[in-house]
Parts: structure tokens; sequence; C-alpha cells
């Protein structure tokens, strides 16, 4: 089945001619988030939808490759390419602010990620996919005892290097933007085949993955260097440590369980489109994550 | 208020079909969120500069970031914005006219 990467509407296997009379009826409609993928994945001039086809068939094809390298392919494009994620370069070398930002708009960020990977496991049918999500969460949010804390752990860790207290970052709600997006990828979590979820929602663990500048990255999330000398502070440093060391697999992993399990003809356009609404929402929050470090700056 | 774009007022696309009043002039917005952008862009330039109105705009860039060189009369005000999602100013920076 098909989905409108922009609303998530489901149409007809392969209908590409019904996705794009759809997407210019609510583009006709100024609906801002088709508006926008048009605009960020096709064309920025109105065309008629028989034009749109021949488009909308190459966003979708594998071409030679899998879907684990057209989510690669994809994800580097948006938050990688000539002209990298705004907060991906504010966090080359990261002021305080930046990280103050990431650390208030993260927690929620993470509280969310064990909803949408539990919803995975509850509705998987597939051990290895249980096994995986139970490892990531233990990892991102759970730990492994004292001597392994969890990345929300640390996240809070690196908020109190930077003279915030835990307790002021926990009663701090999210930004609108940041809210909006929780609230969306809560609504794929509960809603769309759980192959889309573990697809929307790991792709996102590409972001820290190192090995991306193999493939065509421009830059990774953050300069190495910073992880060594007193650019930043120590407790800075194991957050991104953890997530440059733990998200090559985690991404990784997940997606060959993607493309183990998402490949069903009729499954493949949902975990598509799914993935492509996602990393909208993640263009969003990682916005949001800057627009909260603003209210640090001196 | 001359502009240098002829779609959306801000991002100059053509798709949407939104027509709305800004600063006394019927003006074409793709969406929403564009509209929010350009009023919130409009108000903060009227305030930084104190000018009543905005005679020209030249907008160069996309939603990473927008350069944009302002003026009335013989008065030219240059500026970096760039937005949230929501249409919101996240980052504005004055940069000298040259």
């Amino acid at each position: 089945m098909t989905q409108c990467p922009a609303c998530r509407l489901p149409l007809g296997e392969g209908d590409y001619l019904a996705l794009a009379i759809h997407l210019v009826d609510r583009a006709d409609a100024s609906d801002s988030p088709h508006v926008r993928w048009l605009n960020q994945n096709l064309a920025r001039q109105r065309t008629d939808p028989a034009d749109l086809v021949g488009g909308l068939r190459k966003v979708y094809d594998l071409g030679s490759g899998t879907i684990k390298d057209w989510i690669k392919s994809k994800f580097i494009s948006k938050f990688f390419g000539a002209n990298p994620h705004p907060f991906v370069v504010a966090l080359q070398h990261p002021s305080r602010s930046t990280l103050l930002g990431y650390v208030v708009e993260h927690q929620h960020f993470l509280r969310q990620w064990v909803r949408s990977c539990s919803f995975i496991m509850a509705r998987t049918d597939q051990p290895s996919v249980v096994l995986y999500e139970l490892d990531n969460l233990n990892t991102e949010f759970g730990g492994f005892g004292p001597s392994r804390v969890s990345h929300y752990e640390l996240l809070l860790r690196m908020g109190e290097s930077l003279d915030l207290a835990r307790s002021q970052v926990l009663a701090t709600p999210p930004l609108p933007a940041t809210r909006a997006a929780l609230e969306e990828w809560n609504e794929i979590a509960t809603r769309e085949h759980w192959v889309a979820v573990l697809a929307a929602m790991h792709s996102l663990e590409l972001i820290a993955n190192r090995n991306l500048v193999d493939v065509g990255a421009s830059v990774r999330y953050f300069d190495p260097a910073i992880l060594r000398g007193s650019e930043i502070t120590d407790a800075s440093k194991n957050f991104l440590r953890e997530g440059y060391e733990a998200d090559v697999g985690h991404s990784d992993e997940a997606l060959a369980l993607v493309a183990q399990f998402g490949t069903r003809p009729d499954l493949l356009e949902e975990v598509q489109s799914t993935f492509l609404r996602s990393i909208d929402l993640f263009d969003d929050y990682l916005l949001a994550r800057l627009e909260r470090a603003t209210q640090f700056e001196a | 208020m001359k502009r240098n774009y002829s779609g959306c007022a801000i991002c100059d696309s053509t798709w949407g079909n939104l027509w709305e009043d800004v600063e006394g002039e019927r003006m074409f917005f793709c969406c929403d969120v564009c509209l929010t952008q350009f009023r919130r862009l409009v108000d903060r330039v009227k305030r930084e500069t104190g000018w009543s109105a905005i005679e020209a705009l030249e907008i160069e860039g996309d939603r990473r970031g927008r350069r944009c060189l302002a003026a009335s009369g013989e008065a030219r005000f240059r500026f970096r914005i760039a937005f949230n999602s929501l249409g919101e100013i996240r980052a504005f920076e004055r940069l000298a006219v040259g």
C-alpha cells in the first residue's frame, strides 16, 4: 500500500497517480505539510498531477540497492547534504547553549522513544525484533546498572555539567514544535505497521552514525575532535561518545531488520512513506533544539 | 512592497492558494506557515529599524536560513533570519549593509 508521505493517507499499492492527485489537491488547499513535501522533494512550481507521477516513482524507486541503502541515501540528503541541517552545523563545535538546547528538548524525545519502541515490541511477532528493542531501550533509557548508565542519564549529567539542574530540565515542558513532532511520532507508533514504525524511529539513529561519511555524508554529527581536549565538559563527551559508539550498531541493525521484514511489496511503500514523514518531523525537532538553545544565550 | 519573488512572498513556491493582506497589500502565500514567517519578518524589521513601512524586500536562501535586504526610502537594512517549523523566528542577525 502506498501512503501519502505528508499525512500517511493510505492509497493503492504503486498508485502514484492517486498519490499525485492527493498531493496536488491538498497543496491547492494550502496545506502546509503537503506543500512542504512537494517543495522539498519534487518541485517548487505547481504542476498537474500527471506531471508528478514520474518524479514520485523516482522518489520511491530503490534502484539497484536495498531499502537500507534507500533510507540512508534519503537521510543523508536531508541532514548531511551540501547544506547540512543547522543543528548538525551547530554541533560540530557546540556552544554551551547548543548543548543545553539539546538536553532540554531531548529528554522529551527519549521519553517518547520508549513509548514508540514499546509499541514495536507489543505488535511484532518476531523475537529478533523484541530482543533488539530490549537492548536498545536499555541503552537509551533503562541502563545496565551503575557501571553502564543509560543515554538518558548521560544526557541529564551533561546538563548538570553545564550548570542546569536535572530538576529544572525535567520540569521544563517541550517547545510547541517538539510537542507537535512527538505527538505525531506517537500516532505513527500506535497506528502504522510495526515494520514501518521500526523504520520511522530507528532510521533517526542514523544522525549519529559516523560511518555515513563513507557513503556520501558531507560531515559527521559532530567533529570527533571535540571528544578530545577541553572544548566541552567531560559529561558532554560521555553523552556524545555514547551515541557515537552505539548508534552505528543501532541504526544498522534496525535497518537490517527493516530489510528482512519490510520488503513485501504491499508493505514496502508504507515503510518508505512513514520513514519520509518521520524525517520531516525529525528536521522540525532538531530545529526546536536550536530554538531552545537561544534561551540559554547570554 | 517591491519584492524579488513572484510566487509565495517568502519562499517563491507556486503551490498553494493563500491570499492575505499584509501591510495593506494582497499577497500570495503557499501555506499558513509561510504567511506566519512573512508576518514575523515584517514585524521584526519594523521593530529593528523603526520604519513605518518596508518599501522593498529582497530574499535569498531557503528553509535553512534566509539573507534579506529591506529598503525604506534611501535607508537599507540587511539581515539573516531563520524560522522554526511553525513559522516563528528562531534566529535573527543584523548584517552590515555593504
